[in-house]
């Protein structure tokens, strides 16, 4: 009873967040920030991966930037030196990035130990120094422009208006997703890893390969997203991809709640409008505020700020009904 | 390949691999001691070279006393991010004590950054450099030319890995290390305070750090983001070693420097040198191959 | 056909310089309630280790139903029919404890990432069946009620029980027990005892590592008795307790023998 009853209230939840998404674009809504809300979208789905990643597997990625850029190059090279269906190009990009993050992936999780911090971090790395390098296919510093719209039929998704619902729909879409995911049997899977890696393996859970399943589902998100980019800015240049990028995607992370899907609007919602609004410089001072908000909410709250705000707020609706109930 | 080629590639090598080998150090010690990866370790290099710099150039302190208080506050800072942030975490997780010492790394890097903010504009650029110890006219041997600061590199790391060797074995407070990263709860009943000794290992791992920041950055430059190459260089050194043996992890940062400068210098095929950043990965690539064949070999014998 | 369910040959394990288990030859009837007993220090824990696939022996070899089991690690021994409780629980604290024993399930169903992401019927069909037995082996240990409870809630003894339909789940053959009666008082023993003997009936095989001798000699058709990582005898419950070599054993460890 309990159980739909909480089902419910999340339908109410989201409710109010579907009708946000649906009506922002709008321009006596929110059309000035369109573009912000653009990039809220792209970026929630880098960061449900990360999410997810941390929450079930225990170890941090620092190279969501590093796929976030093979899907965003993958896109542009193939749809502008080699004319590939756009939509085409991204799938492509998606299986590469999620066949690359599968064999890192795989050289990791089988050892005992946090590696997966450092060697994404030196992956985004190298990712970065290769779109630099390659300057036969990556253009190098100077990047890729003119990258084409993408278009069903003879729509073409090329104002923001239109860009916005195609950007958010292959969000909630990814949400839904790792939605369904997280109450299936493999979620069930997951938790249990969560819970006891011993007992999962018990119970003929290979906790391995499922961190690996996972952290290729992120890579997979986080590819699909970078095409998205492409398609919106129309120019890749390999600047966007490095730590920075991947560090903020952490911060997002970790605000939204680590294991938590819909926690990862909030995180990134929060950390843009952080970093558009208020932090304008590229300058000491974004470290600054990341690192103490990295520090500060994991020491208070470590399961993510938003989830620690949701479940303070359940302890508290718990208390007033028995309250209620007593009197 | 020429022979003046090799014998610099192995010279620069030599006393870059060994910085990367302190910082090895910090982080066995640390990860031994409390079991965590402390991420900030490539920022007390950073922080050793940057503050020996300031402290002389800006505030005019004498050479050696700068090079002194550089490692100290960066001892103090090391001390701090274990009191503040990581013993805060009461029974944190893994992944939360990751984020700490990642938020703590780009905290120093903001801090630096913005402190001296000024400064670095007008100098020009934040790429620093610290005077030579002894001066900066190179030495010639075998056709290759030394910079003296290599000397100074690659000697006191020498020394520090003794002093390291002989503070472990001989002293009470290493052998309490020692005890403690082998078996935390045997060595806390025989009245060993853990906590003493995971804010040692922090301290020691931040010096570490520090003394090889001082000696580098003069030969090297130094600037606000040389944590990140040098903590990742400094990382594969440790997964050499095993993240337990001392040992190894200096055999590895010393040859994973001079397989660094060796691709510096050697176009392979169609990896220009631009790729020599590169080769940091490739070898922590290899390493967890090796690793996990022999992790899944050792199940097996054991 | 053995009517061996397991057997042990030469099984050693040593870690380091001391030798946990020196040479252990044993087999295991099916269908048979097993008890392995022994004083402290006797190695129970690492043949049970063994057994369950955390440890890989130093020597010597454990078969199946008559096929090797290698270095198969535990979540291969969980598919192929091998369930284990824990001595420290270890129930899955993020979920209802229902969903625990239907996480039970995974080794006998099938769907997976794309069936559940997309909602395709087999995964439903199948989420259906997973519930369905699930309650079926909650009802079993006699927690039906509590199907919808956070399992901390639950006092140990109930927890523990919770464990065993945990693993009941995976529809075992071989289902092994970790000192499944520490810390359960009196009544709590007896409802244990009475559960091994319902799971004998469901023709599964138990072996139970206990301190605990009136649960043993209660409810074991054979045992087994290490001292020092050796087997020093077996035989059924009545012939052990009159052996010399398990008596003097035990005279060394008083507080088995209360």
């Amino acid at each position: 009873m309990l159980a739909r009853l909480k089902a419910r209230g999340a339908y109410l939840a989201i409710a109010p967040l579907l009708v946000l998404v649906v009506l922002a674009p709008f321009d006596w809504f929110l059309g000035d920030y369109t573009t912000l809300l653009i990039f809220m979208g792209i970026h929630t789905m880098v960061t449900v991966g990360l999410c997810l990643l941390m929450g079930y597997t225990g170890q941090v990625s620092l190279g969501q930037a590093a796929f976030y850029g093979l899907g965003a190059y993958g896109s542009a090279i193939l749809t502008t030196k080699y004319d590939v269906n756009p939509w085409l190009a991204m799938v492509s990009a998606a299986a590469i990035t999620g066949a690359f993050a599968y064999i890192v992936g795989y050289l990791i999780f089988r050892l005992k130990g946090n590696y997966l911090a450092m060697a994404t971090l030196g992956l985004g790395l190298v990712i970065v120094i290769l779109f630099e390098q390659l300057d036969g296919l990556t253009n190098g510093v100077r990047g890729i422009t003119g990258i084409p719209r993408l278009s069903i039929g003879d729509f073409v998704f090329d104002t923001a208006f239109r860009r916005y619902f195609l950007v958010w729909f292959f969000c909630l879409a990814t949400l839904l997703l790792a939605q369904n995911m997280v109450r299936s049997r493999t979620g069930r899977a997951l938790r249990a890893i969560h819970g006891s890696e011993a007992a999962a393996e018990s119970i003929g859970v290979n906790s391995a390969q499922f961190k690996v399943k996972i952290f290729v589902l992120g890579a997979v998100f986080a590819s699909l997203a970078g095409s998205l980019y492409a398609h919106n800015v129309f120019y890749v240049s390999p600047g966007r991809f490095g730590f920075l990028f991947s560090v903020m995607l952490v911060v997002m992370a970790v605000i939204g709640g680590l294991a938590s899907i819909w926690g990862a609007i909030f995180g990134t919602a929060v950390v843009r409008l952080l970093s558009d609004k208020l932090l304008i410089e590229l300058g000491g001072w974004d470290m600054i505020i990341y690192g103490l908000i990295l520090i500060a909410v994991m020491i208070f709250v470590p399961q993510g700020l938003f989830v620690g705000l949701r479940d303070t707020y359940e302890r508290w609706r718990l208390r007033r009904t028995r309250r209620g109930a007593v009197t | 390949m020429s022979l003046d080629l090799i014998v610099q590639s192995v010279i620069s090598g030599l006393s870059q691999g060994s910085v990367y080998a302190l910082v090895g150090l910090g982080f066995t010690i640390v990860f031994t001691v409390t079991g965590i990866i402390n991420f900030a370790q490539g920022e007390f290099v950073m922080l050793g070279g940057m503050l020996s710099w300031v402290f002389f150039r800006l505030y005019g302190v004498p050479q050696v006393p700068a090079l002194i208080l550089a490692v100290m506050v960066a001892t103090v800072v090391g001390a701090l991010l274990y009191l503040l942030a990581i013993r805060s975490a009461r029974k944190a997780s893994v992944v939360s004590l990751i984020i700490i010492t990642i938020g703590a790394s780009i905290l120093i890097r903001g801090i630096v950054s913005e402190i001296w903010r000024e400064d670095f504009v007008r100098n020009g650029t934040d790429v620093v450099r610290p005077p030579y110890f002894t001066g900066e006219n190179p030495l010639h041997f075998l056709g290759a030319s030394i910079e003296p600061q290599r000397l100074w590199i690659v000697g006191t790391t020498i020394f520090v890995a003794i002093a390291l060797h002989l503070f472990f074995s001989y002293t009470m407070v290493g052998k309490a290390l020692r005890a403690s990263s082998v078996n935390r709860v045997g060595a806390s009943l025989s009245g060993i305070n853990p906590r003493t000794m995971a804010l040692i290992a922090f301290a020691m791992a931040a010096a570490l750090g520090a003394i090889g920041g001082i000696v580098v950055a003069p030969q090297n430059t130094t600037y606000v983001e040389a944590g990140l190459m040098l903590g990742l260089n400094g990382f594969v050194a440790a997964a050499i070693g095993g993240f337990r043996s001392q040992l190894l992890t200096v055999a590895g940062g010393i040859g994973l420097g001079i397989l660094e400068q060796f691709a510096i210098r050697v176009d392979w095929g169609p990896l220009s040198s631009g790729y020599a950043d590169a080769i940091g990965l490739v070898v922590l690539v290899l390493v967890l191959l090796v690793r996990s064949g022999k992790l899944a070999a050792q199940e097996r014998a054991s | 056909m053995s009517s061996s369910i397991l057997e042990t040959k030469g099984l050693c394990k040593a870690f380091g310089g001391l030798t946990a288990v020196d040479k252990v030859d044993l087999s295991v009837e099916t269908g048979k309630i097993t008890s392995i007993i022994g004083p402290n220090g006797a190695g129970k824990t690492t043949l049970f280790n063994l057994i369950a696939g955390v440890y890989a022996p130093s020597s010597g070899e454990i078969s199946f139903q008559g096929e090797s089991l290698g270095h198969a690690p535990p979540h291969k021994r969980a598919a192929l029919g091998i369930a284990r409780t824990f001595q420290n629980v270890l129930l899955f604290d993020n979920m209802t404890a229902l969903e625990n024993v239907m996480t039970g399930q995974h080794p006998r169903s099938r769907y997976g990432f794309f069936e559940a992401a997309l909602r395709l019927p087999k995964a439903h069909h199948e989420e259906e069946t997973i519930s369905l037995k699930a309650k079926q082996y909650l009802n079993l240990v006699g927690l039906g009620m509590y199907a919808d409870r956070n399992p901390l809630s639950l006092p140990l003894g109930q927890q523990k029980l919770l464990t065993i339909a945990r693993a009941l789940a995976t529809e075992p053959k071989l289902l092994l027990l970790d000192e499944p009666g520490a810390g359960l008082n009196a009544l709590e023993k007896q409802g244990l005892s009475e559960l091994i003997r319902r799971i004998r009936e469901m023709g599964i095989t138990t072996i139970l590592v206990e301190h605990d001798m009136d649960l043993v000699m209660g409810i074991a058709e054979w045992v087994i008795v290490l001292d020092s990582g050796q087997k020093i005898a077996e035989g059924t419950a009545s012939q052990i307790q009159k052996n010399k070599k398990v008596i003097a054993a035990y005279l060394g460890d008083e507080e088995a023998i209360e």
